[in-house]
């Protein structure tokens, strides 16, 4: 695996298989288990769809080798001010924090951040 | 109703819970677990494609949920929503583990075994060398004996592996019993040569003509000179016969 890959995309739910398919070669290049991979796919399509429903409409995906395992970084690039949580948006805040490890919701610049251990 | 609470749309979600905790009446958790069933549901749906069925992620969701709905305590100030995505997300994930083995672990030695290998890892990190069972042990504050069964467990062996370590050729493949059922052939050979005792000199000629031989009613008549409607009935007592007895050595 590179030591770091990035993605920009439109904020569109088509994309989300383009993203989900390059997360889940990252996971295996990386030497997550399949399992690890599935749950790292369910939190970046989330940190992705958060940023949707918050006004985004372009985003950026960043993934970054780590001693400890991926470091992802999700951000919105356009648009976006929208920072009111649904309830949609508290389940998967929790969901996030359910599956990786040091979730980090920063609402000032539209970033998303977590990592996925080498156990995973 | 006595202890029932009067459910109405205006209640908050503390106010659900509250009621619920002050009179533990059913009916109100049953409004509550419909209430959020759209989590479990939602929740479901993020892990379809991992080779099980959205109906049985949705159950394992909704018993997550009915338990959660006993667990939680709306007096720590958390949102329900925040307190149960984590459970149910768990309970599916240790259904897909649970699942992902043909043999299945317990919890406890799966989750030894993960913790034995990032253990392992740190120490060979750390030290340049794989630690021993008993340091691995104190690390992880579990007896020896729980790491070395752990660390046993759950791996996956060729059929080819030789059993003895002098090489005779012998692999698990050649010890391992067949399933063809011969243990229960040879007990029911035992059964039914006990029940064969029990016949008188006829009847044993009779059914060494009828079911070793395989003659026919009538020839089996000619064998031993009597008639065909003898032998018809003599079969049917002896098969009752040899039916009881064998059905009392079964239950005895």
């Amino acid at each position: 695996m590179n030591r770091y890959l990035s993605l920009e995309l439109p904020l569109r739910r088509e994309m989300m298989t383009t993203v989900r398919l390059a997360t889940g070669g990252v996971c295996a290049a990386a030497g997550l288990s399949y399992d690890g991979g599935e749950d790292c796919k369910v939190c970046v399509t989330e940190s992705l769809l958060l940023l949707m429903r918050r006004g985004f409409s372009a985003a950026s995906v960043q993934f970054y080798e780590d001693a400890r395992g991926i470091d992802v970084r999700v951000r919105g690039t356009e648009g976006g001010g929208d920072t009111a949580l649904s309830d949609e948006d508290e389940i998967a805040l929790a969901l996030l924090n359910a599956l990786a490890e040091s979730v980090c919701v920063c609402d000032a610049d539209g970033s998303i951040t977590f990592l996925f251990g080498s156990q995973a | 109703m006595s202890e029932a609470v009067a459910v109405n749309n205006e209640m908050s979600e503390e106010e659900l819970f509250r009621a619920y905790r002050e009179t533990g009446d059913i009916a109100l958790r049953n409004k509550i677990v419909e209430k959020y069933l759209y989590i479990a549901s939602v929740l479901a749906k993020k892990f379809v494609g991992r080779g099980v069925e959205y109906d049985d992620l949705f159950q394992v969701a909704s018993l997550a949920l009915i338990r959660g709905v006993d667990r939680f305590d709306e007096r720590k100030g958390l949102k329900f929503s925040t307190f149960i995505t984590p459970t149910i997300t768990g309970e599916i994930k240790n259904y897909f583990r649970d699942r992902s083995r043909l043999v299945h672990l317990p919890r406890k030695v799966s989750e030894l075994r993960v913790s034995i290998k990032r253990a392992s890892e740190e120490f060979l990190a750390e030290n340049g060398r794989k630690p021993t069972a008993a340091e691995l042990a104190r690390t992880l504050g579990v007896s020896e004996e729980e790491v070395l069964r752990c660390s046993d467990a759950g791996g996956v062996v060729s059929l080819d592996t030789p059993v003895d370590r002098e090489g005779d050729g012998m692999s698990l493949h050649d010890v391992l019993p067949a399933d063809d059922g011969i243990f229960e052939a040879i007990e029911d050979r035992d059964a039914l040569v006990s029940a064969l005792a029990t016949l008188d000199a006829q009847e044993r000629e009779l059914v060494r003509c009828r079911f070793v031989k395989e003659l026919s009613q009538v020839e089996t008549a000619k064998r031993m000179g009597v008639s065909q409607m003898n032998v018809s009935r003599m079969e049917r007592k002896v098969l009752q016969k040899l039916r009881e007895i064998l059905k009392k050595s079964m239950v005895g």
